[in-house]
């Protein structure tokens, strides 16, 4: 457990930050879509960060801004202090869709983030694999291919996948938007876990959902976006107890506060 | 100089020879949108039409164009030749786009075939708001490979050599070939260069906006976007119009088609062998019919006469000698096509000025540039079989460049997502990405382009232009059925077509169809 000193002191610290960065689209007509213009926001260490918005805002560029795969057009994405560039594997993501290759098998998916630890063998990266298969309930599937999973041990080979390299910020995109409700509330407890726990990765969490209760629980903070050209509408601290209950009364007054911003 | 009155001249060639292109391009999509859904939709069709479509798209055109001819001549003497080079047009066009409906609508997500069924849709449902938007994008992306197929073809169609007898159609291989041989040079190159114009202008106005219509037909959630081109506002009438039609009414002519179709699969589910057997009965009363007015008796000594000169061991030798010449030009293509594909995939930027430019290349007739190929080759002192590859590539090239390309274009960005995000680069992302998305379309390309490339062998290894001769030193199955026509030996010409036909049959069956069974077992359910 993390004490109230050591994370209030952590939170301080930025471990990703984004400095006015502007983005566009351009579209089919030829005009140009602002998705961001001179938008900031910061991570910081062993935070959970939610992030909510109307849909087609642009969170899901938002993310892609964060680990690297789209460069803004201008401002700065500082990772630890210095300038991201490129895709990291300190930092990692989980897409809506789990994005598995179909023709490999769950373990030789997974192996595919160790790609490039060289210093491991094919016996200890399987080895690593398999103690985070284990971590998301898929011990005994190693051979499976994903086209003989359930959509939720797919969303699980993804998690592993995502976290097998031990990144120090782990950001999803709706992860749980495409499986069944039970599905998702044992998929979440587990992401919770795991980030809770300090010896294990990741660090720090930013999810992006429609679904605000789900934002609530597990946030530390929720960051609510605007319409195009996306601006910050304000950001909420959630200071409760976890676990959380979705019961209390004090858990409703958060999400209305979201609510609030989102209209 | 040349008159105005040849201009002219040029103008109405080409006009008669792109109606009977678009002619034979309807017939194709029509008939690939019956066969393709047919074979994607039931087993038993699949199993009765695929391995016909193999075989039939590897018959050497040429080489059953004077059968063709003499059956169509019977039927009509002044219309049959027309009837015969149309015919001859639509078996250049219609495989690739057979094809490519079949895929189309056997990749077809397990998800979207269960809710169609959920929801209830009939089989006539199914066809018009399904399978046949389903198949368009593949009908799209194939129109402008089989346009340049059906124009390769076109200028040997025009003018036949059958022994003594010759046939010429008006169009504008016909002419071209004319001005070439009279020596009329300038006329000759004024002649391609209407033929290129044409071709750009049916590109800009007819394959480019019809592709970037059907980009909203495709099943991923990235659907890739077809690039713009400088003349994106003259086209965007013409293409908002089909727009209209496709998107307000349905595909034209959907109904009686879909109507049609469901009619036909019930009665042969129903009656299986019945169907069979009176189709094998009317194919072999109709051909007695016709080969009749020859005297049966006649013919299948003449045909067996030919199978005696022929003998064993040449025509393995031939076909050997013609199988290297079209691996190697296949080899010689995909060592082009896939880093391009690649480059574009990678680069989008360069797609919107890449695509474009090879849409047109890839519909340029490679026959006109014949004399032009066949002078180089002797300038530079070059072996002769470097000219008969660079004619098969010629032939072949573009169908491994359109599947490959367009199964490149509908890898998920996810995927891309993903070996970015582990950095995963270089060959360790052509292995553990591209490679297997590709394979699939990689081997039903290589398969098309090579029953492409048979195809090419007759122009390829023998080149006939009035007096001048250029032939392959050794042996060619091509050379082999060129002699036939030419001298007109029927007996030759039917066995050496069928010693070809079975070669390719039973490569298919042995090689193609278990590569195919093998990648898409690879790839896996693609989810």
């Amino acid at each position: 457990m993390k004490t109230a000193a050591n994370s209030a002191e952590k939170m301080r610290e930025h471990l990703l930050e984004l400095r006015e960065v502007s983005f566009s689209y351009v579209m089919r007509g030829g005009e140009k879509l602002q998705v961001f213009d001179k938008l900031s926001l910061s991570v910081s260490y062993a935070e959970f960060l939610g992030i909510a918005g109307p849909s087609g805002c642009g969170k899901s560029t938002l993310l892609r801004i964060m680990a690297g795969l789209l460069k803004p057009e201008s401002g700065e994405v500082l990772f630890r202090g210095k300038p991201l560039k490129e895709p990291t594997p300190r930092i990692s993501m989980m897409f809506q869709s789990p994005a598995l290759f179909p023709w490999y098998t769950v373990l030789e998916n997974v192996m595919l983030a160790l790609i490039h630890e060289k210093e491991l063998s094919r016996e200890e990266k399987e080895e690593r694999v398999k103690v985070f298969l284990d971590m998301v309930g898929l011990m005994g599937f190693e051979t499976a291919y994903p086209a003989e999973l359930s959509g939720g041990m797919r969303q699980r080979v993804a998690l592993a996948r995502a976290l097998v390299a031990q990144p120090d910020l782990l950001l999803m995109d709706e992860p749980f938007s495409n499986l069944d409700p039970l599905t998702a509330i044992s998929l979440r407890r587990e992401i919770e876990t795991l980030w809770r726990n300090q010896s294990l990765p990741p660090s720090s969490v930013v999810m992006v959902s429609h679904d605000i209760e789900e934002l609530v629980e597990l946030s530390d903070r929720i960051i609510v976006l605007t319409k195009r050209p996306v601006k910050i509408a304000g950001i909420i601290e959630i200071e409760m107890e976890r676990p959380r209950s979705r019961r209390s009364k004090e858990f409703y007054e958060y999400v209305d506060e979201v609510y609030t911003l989102l209209s | 100089m040349i008159t105005a009155l040849e201009l002219l001249e040029i103008l109405a060639a080409l006009g008669y020879s792109w109606a009977r292109m678009s002619m034979s391009l309807l017939l194709s999509i029509l008939f690939s949108l019956c066969v393709g859904i047919l074979a994607g939709v039931n087993r038993l069709a699949e199993k009765i039409i695929i391995p016909i479509l193999d075989i039939l798209q590897s018959i050497p055109i040429l080489s059953f164009f004077p059968l063709a001819l003499y059956i169509f001549i019977s039927v009509h003497p002044i219309i049959g030749p027309e009837i015969a080079a149309i015919f001859l047009i639509f078996t250049s066009q219609v495989w690739n786009i057979a094809f490519g409906v079949y895929e189309a609508i056997k990749l077809l997500p397990h998800e979207i075939l269960e809710a169609a069924r959920s929801l209830g849709l009939g089989p006539l449902r199914r066809l018009r708001d399904l399978y046949i938007p389903a198949a368009f994008p593949k009908i799209a992306a194939n129109i402008p490979a089989s346009w340049a197929n059906g124009l390769y073809f076109l200028v040997a169609c025009e003018i036949i050599t059958i022994g003594e007898s010759k046939w010429k159609l008006f169009g504008i291989g016909t002419i071209s070939t004319e001005f070439m041989l009279s020596g009329k040079i300038p006329q000759f190159w004024i002649s391609l260069i209407a033929v290129v114009a044409a071709v750009i202008f049916m590109n800009l106005a007819l394959f480019i906006p019809l592709m970037r219509l059907s980009e909203r037909y495709k099943f991923e959630a990235y659907a890739a976007e077809v690039p713009r081109v400088w003349i994106e506002r003259a086209t965007k009438p013409i293409g908002e119009l089909f727009g209209r039609i496709f998107a307000d009414k349905g595909l034209p002519g959907g109904e009686p088609v879909s109507r049609f179709l469901s009619y036909l699969a019930s009665i042969i589910k129903r009656n299986k062998v019945i169907v069979s057997a009176l189709a094998i009965a009317a194919l072999i009363s109709s051909s007695a019919y016709y080969l009749n007015s020859i005297d049966v008796s006649d013919y299948l000594e003449v045909v067996i006469s030919g199978f005696g000169r022929l003998g064993l061991i040449d025509p393995l030798l031939m076909i050997g000698f013609s199988l290297l010449r079209v691996v190697s030009a296949i080899i010689i293509g995909l060592a082009w096509v896939i880093p391009v594909s690649i480059l574009i995939y990678e680069r989008r930027r360069l797609e919107k000025i890449l695509v474009p430019t090879f849409q047109v290349l890839a519909s340029l007739p490679a026959t006109l540039l014949i004399p032009l190929i066949v002078k180089l080759v002797l300038d530079a002192k070059l072996p002769l079989e470097t000219g008969a590859i660079t004619l098969i590539l010629l032939g072949t090239q573009w169908y491994l460049f359109f599947f490959i390309s367009s199964a490149m274009r509908s890898i998920p960005r996810e995927e891309e997502e993903v070996c970015k995000l582990f950095r995963i680069r270089g060959f360790k992302k052509f292995r553990h990405l591209y490679l297997p998305r590709i394979l699939p379309s990689l081997v039903m390309g290589c398969l098309v382009a090579m029953g492409g490339g048979w195809n090419t062998l007759v122009v390829a290894e023998r080149i006939v232009l009035d007096h001048f001769i250029w032939q392959v030193e050794n042996p060619g199955i091509g050379k082999a059925l060129s002699e036939a026509v030419t001298s007109g030996d029927l007996g030759l010409l039917v066995a050496a077509t069928i010693w070809m036909v079975g070669f390719i049959a039973v490569l298919n069956k042995l090689f193609w169809r278990r590569l195919y069974q093998k990648a898409t077992e690879i790839v896996g359910v693609v989810t």
